[in-house]
């Protein structure tokens, strides 16, 4: 018995390997592989331009709490006079015996630092330049009322997700918009640059142009005939021509990635040599997009399988899962149509895998969307903060799985949807296949 | 000399015969080839020889140069353009497929929303939603250049459709040998095809928009200030609809004259249109930088349309800088297109 | 001559029992219609051992025939075997057997060698079985000496010969053999006809397709007319023929002198009417070909007479068509 499984394997790793060779070679020698990879390199290094130019641009310093300023005219800035108790708008009433302090002493000097929030209320924050310690009594310390001074109270409700942040006065309230700026804008590039750029637009053309005529060109151009009197099921060739796709993409949407986590790695903002949380995300990208690009590709050949036209139909899919791509990078993962379609599910798994590897994201986000606290108050009497640059882009490009599961569950759920998606439709493919009547 | 015998021989044994040719004879399809070969360039008639069964003969092969009238060259590009472009809903021409035409009707029929909104409002006497719907500024540039629906699932789509087998299917199926047998040349034959695809898209563009326009007036009652007032957006937004159509059309036929097959020009053309702009707007989104939409096709020509007509800009460049990438967007694909076709290779491949 | 249904091969199996008394092919009142044209009409044939021709018009139906004993198409009613099996949506039987497609296309970027390989390797074989088995059939159809190049380098007839070569890498029982003489040179052609031949002596099972009469006849006798999806005829193309009893056979003598000649082969009873179609042209009509045949080469020696050329005018598949349609192809 067992003899007689080792040739069935054998036989069929045979003919597997001969089929995605065959397949690997046959795209090897095609113009268009090349151009379409060379192509999507090509687009994304010029993107990866942009990012490196950003990365090495100064991020204009943003006075927000406006204390830098000289309102009275006496020298001293706003800040060193509220400090040290005297009117700031007033020229005659300045700190006798000190040194008056340049204006840029007084921008960013209070960074926001949070350390690492949890469940419910949290006491953060620390008055850097003194100036809620600086006040007179203690209510004015304790704005917020909770017994500590000089805090902020970040009350996280991770079941309706929301966040609510109540600062005492002059807490953390001007930030370093280089130091964020640089954090976001690396963050916000490596997840809008993956998860549209790689994972839908690298993940939909890559099988648009390279699947789809995957049987289809071989029935049109009569050499499907060669294969089809072998000893080989159908299925088979479909699985291994899929194969063949895989050998080729596979490696290609990899290396990019590293390409790109290479140079992301080196050029992005950090203390370190290397950033290396960013390793997992880029890896997750590639993964997402290699799934993406798996479930696509069998689709797509799926199309040409079906009809001559499918190209028509692959195009009709792209432009569905086009919208699913917005909904699901945009929404933030709140809608749940975005289970509807492929990307919807390759988001997932790059939104789970940001959560692991850099656990402090949605943290970021907030605290630079908080910005300090500055801001005007709106009709319903609440304040519309003004957010860090780059904590806008961030938080657009950035989501969570919502699957309420823990990130390594919703990972491994969201890879499992997506082979599932991909063995369906090799399923129905190959059945469409082995009823096809090839003239 | 030949009888009810002769069954046996699969045609009469004929010693010789004469045929005859003039110059003025009618170039009518079905003696155009001997008279191509053997008409004199005199008016006398030549002869030409049926070879008999019985003995072998070698001719002396002198060929003359046909100097009859042949139909103007107007004439057949014209053949060449009607061809193609009464294919789209006759019989008998360019078999375009079944979903090519469907896509275009259904197209046809959506590019025409604004105009029965705008003329239900208009009638019903709504005057905040006729103000919506009515022909303005803003609503005549997005009935050409507005993104969504009509350039991310319209006109690039019906482009794409278009343009996949134009030229490659003519190589595939070796029926490019069929034009280059003929007195066409390849530049005849790489325009008008061109021009056929760019006469449909232009008629689905720009002849949506003029019934929008049109169609306003007549039903609306619009007097002559309204008419001189708006008139010139009608012609620059007319042009934005042309330089729109020639865009799509040059990029997609030079990808279908560098390809073979129809999935590749197709995807080829939605990859270039969407891609570019997926990437530009990234950028945009990431860094605040509006520059990278020069590379896409259609936002370069939203941006020189929207200096045109005189909308507001939504890019932050300078629109000559879009002007410039229209300009060599466009001679890029047409210079790729003379190019490969100028040097294609008349076989079956 | 004719086939016979019941008679079976002594086909080795490998992984299904043996079906007892079936032909290696077997086609039992198989129809196809496209929409309401029919390819073939209730067709029952069974085909064992030797070179068999399928002879018939384009249009005739002989492509759909391969196409459904190849389970490319599936078959409007009736059944088709091949070694007993059903080949639709089961691709078991084609370990057995190797197919020529007519299909000119080929994967042009492929060495013949890599391409024979290739296909080899979906039979079950490893790389080094199947480059072995690859060159050995390269060999065979005598292309061994540029099996390293690419097959877009190659002519016609040698990428006919190396579609050959890749239907005979498993070593089939039977193969199927679509135009494979379509559009090769007369020297492309002998050496194709020879590979079938000698295929047919090593006793497999061998079809081809063709639309000329003389191509298949210089390859076997045993042949299977086909028109309008229907069979015509089939057995030993001579015995055909000699069975058209009721049409007069055509004889044509190139001589000098066909006045002189004609004297003395009016003495065979057979021949049934002479005429001179042309000065040095004598025309015999006969029904029964075989007999005139076998008296003709005495009477003209003794006769004197120089002949320069016998002819069988009406000896292709089209007057055999005639004659078997009644006049109306």
């Amino acid at each position: 018995m067992s003899n007689k499984m080792d040739t069935i394997w054998s036989k069929l790793d045979r003919k597997s390997t001969a089929i995605a060779e065959f397949t690997m070679r046959q795209y090897r020698t095609r113009v268009s592989t090349w151009v379409v990879m060379i192509a999507s390199a090509v687009a994304i290094f010029l993107m990866l331009l942009f990012y490196i130019e950003a990365m090495n641009s100064e991020i204009e310093a943003i006075d927000n709490d406006g204390d830098s300023f000289d309102s009275d005219g006496d020298g001293y800035p706003d800040g060193q006079e509220r400090m040290l108790g005297t009117n700031p708008n007033s020229a005659e009433d300045f700190p006798e015996g000190v040194e008056p302090d340049p204006p840029e002493k007084w921008i960013n000097e209070d960074d926001i630092e949070w350390g690492t929030l949890g469940e419910g209320e949290n006491y953060v924050g620390e008055d850097n330049d003194g100036d809620c310690k600086s006040r007179e009594t203690s209510s004015q310390k304790d704005s917020n009322d909770n017994g500590i001074e000089c805090d902020i109270i970040v009350d996280i409700d991770t079941l309706n997700s929301t966040i609510n942040i109540d600062s005492d006065t002059n807490v953390d309230e001007d930030p370093d918009e280089e130091k964020y700026g640089k954090e976001a804008g690396h963050r916000s590039f490596i997840l809008g640059i993956g998860k549209f750029g790689i994972v839908y637009l690298l993940g939909i053309f890559l099988p648009l142009f390279l699947a789809t005529g995957l049987i289809r060109e071989e029935m049109s151009d009569g050499t499907i005939h060669y294969m089809l009197a072998k000893p080989i099921a159908r299925g088979e060739i479909l699985l291994y021509r899929m194969l063949g796709y895989i050998g080729i993409t596979w490696p290609f949407i990899l290396s990019l990635c590293l390409i790109l986590c290479l140079i992301t790695g080196f050029t992005g903002p950090g203390d370190g040599f290397f950033r290396w949380a960013d390793i997992g995300v880029w890896m997750t990208i590639a993964w997402a997009a290699m799934m993406v690009s798996l479930v696509y590709g069998t689709i797509f050949c799926g199309f040409g399988i079906i009809w001559k036209n499918g190209v028509i139909l692959a195009i009709i899919f792209a432009a569905w899962e086009l919208g699913m791509a917005f909904v699901s990078i945009f929404s933030g993962g709140d809608s749940s149509i975005r289970y509807m379609s492929v990307i919807g599910w390759g988001m997932i798994i790059v939104d789970s895998g940001v959560a692991i590897c850099w656990p402090d994201n949605w943290q970021l986000i907030e605290a630079g969307m908080w910005g300090g606290g500055h801001g005007e108050e709106n009709w319903l009497g609440l304040t519309d903060y003004q957010p860090l640059p780059g904590a806008e882009p961030l938080s657009a490009f950035s989501g969570g799985s919502n699957l309420g599961v823990s990130d390594w569950i919703a990972f491994v759920i969201s890879s499992g949807v997506l082979l599932f998606q991909g063995i369906m439709a090799w399923f129905i493919g190959q059945s469409i296949f082995k009823g096809k009547e090839v003239d | 000399m030949t009888d009810e015998e002769s069954l046996e021989t699969p045609f009469d044994p004929v010693v010789s015969k004469e045929e005859s040719f003039g110059a003025e004879t009618p170039v009518t399809g079905k003696t155009k080839m001997q008279a191509a070969w053997s008409a004199d360039s005199d008016d006398s008639n030549s002869t030409a020889q049926v070879a008999s069964m019985s003995q072998g003969q070698i001719f002396q092969q002198i060929y003359q140069p046909w100097e009859g009238t042949l139909n103007p060259r107007w004439m057949r590009n014209w053949a060449i353009l009607r061809h193609h472009v009464l294919g789209i809903f006759r019989k008998g021409h360019r078999p375009w497929n079944i979903p090519t035409k469907l896509f275009i009707f259904f197209v046809i029929i959506a590019s025409m929303t604004d105009v029965a909104l705008a003329l239900l409002f208009g009638m019903i006497g709504e005057a905040s939603l006729y103000d919506i719907w009515g022909v303005n500024r803003d609503n005549m540039y997005g009935h050409v250049m507005g993104f969504f629906p009509r350039n991310i699932l319209y006109y690039p789509i019906v482009a794409a459709l278009l343009v996949g087998g134009m030229i490659s299917e003519d190589r595939a199926h070796g029926t490019s040998a069929m034009y280059f047998s003929r007195p066409i040349n390849r530049f005849d034959y790489a325009s008008m095809k061109f021009l056929s695809v760019a006469l449909i898209l232009f008629f689905i563009i720009d002849g949506t928009l003029a019934l929008y326009y049109f169609a306003d007036i007549l039903v609306m009652g619009k007097g002559w200030a309204w008419i001189i007032d708006t008139f010139p957006m009608f012609i620059a937004t007319f042009l934005c609809g042309i330089i729109l159509s020639f865009t799509y059309t040059a990029i997609g036929l030079s990808l279908s004259s560098i390809s073979r097959g129809r999935f590749f020009p197709a995807i080829g053309l939605v990859a270039i249109l969407m891609g570019t702009r997926a990437m530009a707007s990234i950028i945009d989104a990431l860094f605040d930088k509006s520059v990278l939409y020069v590379i896409s096709p259609y936002d370069a020509v939203a941006h020189v349309c929207q200096a045109l007509i005189g909308t507001e800009m939504t890019y932050d460049h300078p629109w000559v800088w879009s002007l410039i990438s229209v300009i060599v967007i466009n001679g890029l694909a047409i210079y790729l297109l003379a190019n490969r076709v100028s040097s294609l290779e008349v076989t079956r491949e | 001559m004719m086939p016979d249904i019941t008679q079976h091969g002594t086909a080795e199996t490998k992984e299904w029992e043996p079906v007892a008394n079936t032909p290696v092919i077997l086609f039992d009142r198989v129809s196809k219609t496209y929409g309401r044209i029919s390819a073939l009409g209730g067709v029952s044939l069974g085909i064992s051992g030797g070179v068999t021709g399928i002879l018939g018009m384009n249009g005739a139906g002989k492509s759909t025939m391969f196409k459904l004993m190849m389970g490319k198409i599936k078959p409007s009613s009736g059944a088709i075997r091949l070694f007993g099996t059903d080949p639709w949506k089961n691709p078991a039987p084609y370990s057995r057997i190797g197919f020529v497609p007519e299909h000119e296309k080929l994967y042009d970027w492929m060495t013949a060698l890599d391409f024979v390989t290739t296909f080899a390797r979906l039979h079950g074989m490893t790389r080094d079985e199947a480059t072995k088995e690859a060159e050995r059939v390269l060999s065979f159809v005598s292309l061994d000496e540029v099996m390293h190049k690419r097959i877009g380098q190659f002519s016609k007839g040698m990428r006919q010969r190396v579609k050959i070569a890749h239907a005979l890498v498993n070593d089939p029982e039977l193969i199927i053999l679509d135009e494979p003489l379509q559009g090769c040179d007369p020297l492309a052609r002998t050496t194709i006809m020879n590979v079938i031949k000698e295929l047919g002596a090593m006793g497999r099972t061998v079809l081809v397709s063709s639309h000329i009469l003389h191509e298949i006849e210089r390859i076997t006798e045993q042949i299977v007319i086909l028109h309008r999806g229907r069979v015509l005829a089939l057995g030993n193309s001579h015995a055909i023929r000699e069975m058209l009893d009721q049409h007069p056979h055509k004889i044509l003598l190139d001589c000098e002198k066909p006045r002189e000649l004609a004297k003395s082969i009016i003495d065979i009873d057979e021949v049934t009417g002479m005429s001179f179609s042309n000065p040095e042209k004598l025309l015999i009509e006969t029904k029964h070909l075989g007999e005139v045949h076998q008296k003709l080469p005495q009477l003209i020696i003794d006769s004197g007479e120089k002949v320069t050329g016998i002819d069988n005018p009406d000896d292709d598949l089209q007057s055999i068509l005639l004659y078997l349609t009644g006049g109306s192809i």
